[in-house]
């Protein structure tokens, strides 16, 4: 059955080998410059910046292969 | 002849059908027939005034380690359970190489709260394989047993190191896809992961490095065999939630398999959010998705000591950091310290509401014996000091054996609670039994069902509360021949009485290798449990046959 079907809910991607804040700006948010885009990115997925900050990441990338990644703000609801 | 009759009870039979009054005889391990048995049998049990339904089955447990020493899952087969599955939330306790064996046991330690003594002074390694931990615990096993294999243990095995490091290489991936075969074949009725979970270091468990495409290989392996798919998503969030949900709704149409998430919690500040969550798994299963949210039954309670880290404290860096790496002299030497203090009051402000709740459960010393039972308010008071610093005042004077149990902390507002458990695309589990051992009870959510919201509550009928912890469970499990009374089937059954069921009350035993405590709850108004056709466990007799299986079984099993 077509996923049109499904109603609207946030935006979100699964990480690719290697991608990090900036190779997914780049490729899901081309309209904003790398910096503007990152700082989305961050500002959307606090589960992801946040562990980073508290060190309890992965080193160099603060992004786990896992984590699920949302390319927009959240929806209002109600 | 039969081996077994069950005479007189009123048959709720799992089917959701109304209750009927009929004798069940039994012979081997089938049921052979329902209705008025004339005939005698070896052994029988009068169920007059009480409902005979199957035995129920709990999709969600870490008994893994427990049966290593107890074939009874003790006391899970007293409620009238007579399947369990363990190997949640990406951690098993196989296939697992003897250089691993400690890694692992930090996991458990740290995400399952099993303690460490249990594995040294309970634990005889003498299996890699999985097929070599199936054989181990099949000796004296009491209980069925439908085990998962975890995502985490499978990453270690093939990648060592470097499981806690990086994505797999395809090779790796391979490899991988090849030892869950071996795991499905020995008998593993599916995979879990996580993608919350922190090791022992609190650094994030193995399975959380695997990116999408490892993911979709081992589905696509367990595609083969038409196994379960568990995760622990990100529950905290809802968005978090539907993103993992929209993704397993994806691999289960994709590889035509059943996948399950869990925990979903039903609190005063989340109703909207796990509506969303519902509506969204709602619209996954009308395109012919199997996600299926696990709910407990029990409300969230909390106890703790300071003599093991609690959840309750995992969100206060300074707190948790030393009860995790603390040895118990430093920690009541750190709690004794004035400056210490300064910066540990503050951090525990958010528990500011529970201070009037908490209530002091167990002293080992006398003095403080007219403590117990009250709360931390009612003792400050008494004690001229707050709170706070009448439990770290308490916890050094006990030294770290004074006990304390926060009651209702969430999924407490029966009305919502029972819509969810109601709710045709709801999986009644998510128990937990066996793990966090020094937190809470993981025991008796069956009774609870029972007692709370069928009985006294009146929100669920106990046709569809028996439906939804045993032939439903056992259709999502793959569980052939199981969850239903029907001639043919085979024969776990729990003769239990409507109105007296219930959990017992929570208490604090000495019942673990290394001279370990753990909560359990005793079961109350549980007659007589049967597995595999013997009796199993009664309130009369206590634990008695041993007939327990492995299930879905080793695949030639299943296919013959
Ligand atoms: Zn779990």
């Amino acid at each position: 059955m077509p996923v049109a079907q499904l109603s609207r809910v946030r935006k979100s991607i699964l990480p690719l080998i290697e991608d990090d804040w900036s190779s997914i700006a780049n490729r899901e948010l081309p309209d904003l410059s790398e910096k503007d885009g990152v700082s989305s990115l961050q500002s959307w997925n606090l589960h992801v910046y946040m562990r980073a900050a508290a060190r309890m990441g992965t080193g160099s990338n603060d992004i786990l292969p896992s984590d699920v990644i949302f390319i927009e703000p959240p929806l209002a609801h109600g | 002849m039969y081996d077994l009759v069950i005479r007189n009870g009123k048959v709720v039979d799992g089917t959701g059908a109304p209750a009927y009054d009929a004798d069940i005889a039994v012979k081997g391990n089938r049921i052979v027939k329902i209705g008025k048995v004339t005939e005698g049998a070896r052994e029988e049990v009068d169920a007059t005034g009480k409902v005979v339904s199957p035995g129920f089955i709990d999709p969600h447990t870490h008994f893994d380690a427990q049966l290593l020493w107890d074939g009874c899952a003790k006391p899970a087969l007293a409620h009238g359970v007579t399947t369990i599955v363990p190997g949640n939330c990406s951690l098993s306790l196989a296939p697992l190489k003897a250089k691993h064996r400690m890694k692992l046991v930090g996991m458990f330690n740290q995400i399952e709260e099993m303690p460490l003594k249990a594995f040294k002074e309970g634990v005889v390694w003498d299996w890699e394989t999985f097929s070599e931990y199936i054989t181990r615990i099949r000796k004296g096993l009491a209980i069925n047993v439908a085990p998962l294999v975890g995502h985490s243990v499978i990453r270690l095995w093939v990648m060592n190191e470097a499981a806690t490091e990086r994505t797999a290489t395809d090779a790796e991936i391979a490899e991988m896809q090849g030892v869950l075969r071996e795991c499905l074949d020995a008998g593993a009725a599916g995979l879990s992961t996580s993608y919350v979970d922190m090791d022992e270091k609190l650094l994030p468990v193995p399975s959380r490095y695997a990116d999408a495409r490892e993911v979709e290989a081992l589905a696509s392996v367990l595609g083969e065999y038409g196994r379960v798919l568990q995760i622990v998503p990100e529950f905290y969030d809802s968005d978090l939630t539907i993103a993992r949900l929209d993704q397993l709704a994806e691999l289960s149409l994709k590889y035509n398999i059943p996948t399950t998430f869990s925990p979903l919690f039903m609190n005063a500040d989340n109703v909207d959010a796990v509506n969303r969550v519902m509506a969204r798994v709602d619209e996954q299963f009308a395109r012919g998705a199997r996600v299926w949210p696990q709910v407990q039954t029990r409300p969230i309670d909390i106890s703790f000591s300071f003599s093991v880290p609690s959840l309750l404290f995992m969100r206060f860096p300074s707190w948790y950091r030393i009860m995790r790496f603390g040895t118990p002299e430093e920690i009541i030497a750190f709690f004794s310290d004035a400056d210490n203090r300064k910066k540990l009051i503050p951090e525990v402000a958010p528990l500011q509401g529970l201070w009037p709740t908490l209530v002091l459960r167990h002293v080992e010393t006398d003095a403080n014996q007219k403590y117990v039972g009250k709360t931390l308010k009612e003792i400050a008071e008494l004690r001229n000091t707050t709170p706070i610093e009448a439990m770290m005042d308490l916890s050094v004077e006990e030294g770290l054996e004074a006990h304390f149990l926060s009651a209702g902390m969430g999924h407490n507002d029966d009305a919502k609670v029972a819509g969810l458990l109601n709710h045709p695309h709801v999986h009644i589990g998510a128990s937990d039994g066996g793990a966090h051992i020094l937190s809470f009870s993981t025991y008796g959510d069956t009774g609870y069902l029972f007692s709370h919201f069928v009985r006294d509550l009146n929100l669920m009928t106990v046709e569809l509360a028996v439906k939804k912890i045993t032939s439903d469970t056992a259709a999502i499990w793959g569980i052939p021949d199981r969850g239903l009374l029907k001639e043919g089937m085979i024969a776990d059954i729990a003769v239990f009485d409507l109105s007296t069921i219930a959990r017992g009350e929570e208490k604090f035993v000495n019942d673990v290798p290394g001279d370990g405590h753990r909560y359990v709850r005793d079961s109350h108004g549980v007659d007589t449990v049967i597995v595999g056709g013997g009796i199993a466990w009664s309130e009369a007799e206590g634990y008695q046959d041993v007939r327990g299986e492995v299930l879905p079984g080793v695949r030639e099993m299943a296919a013959a």
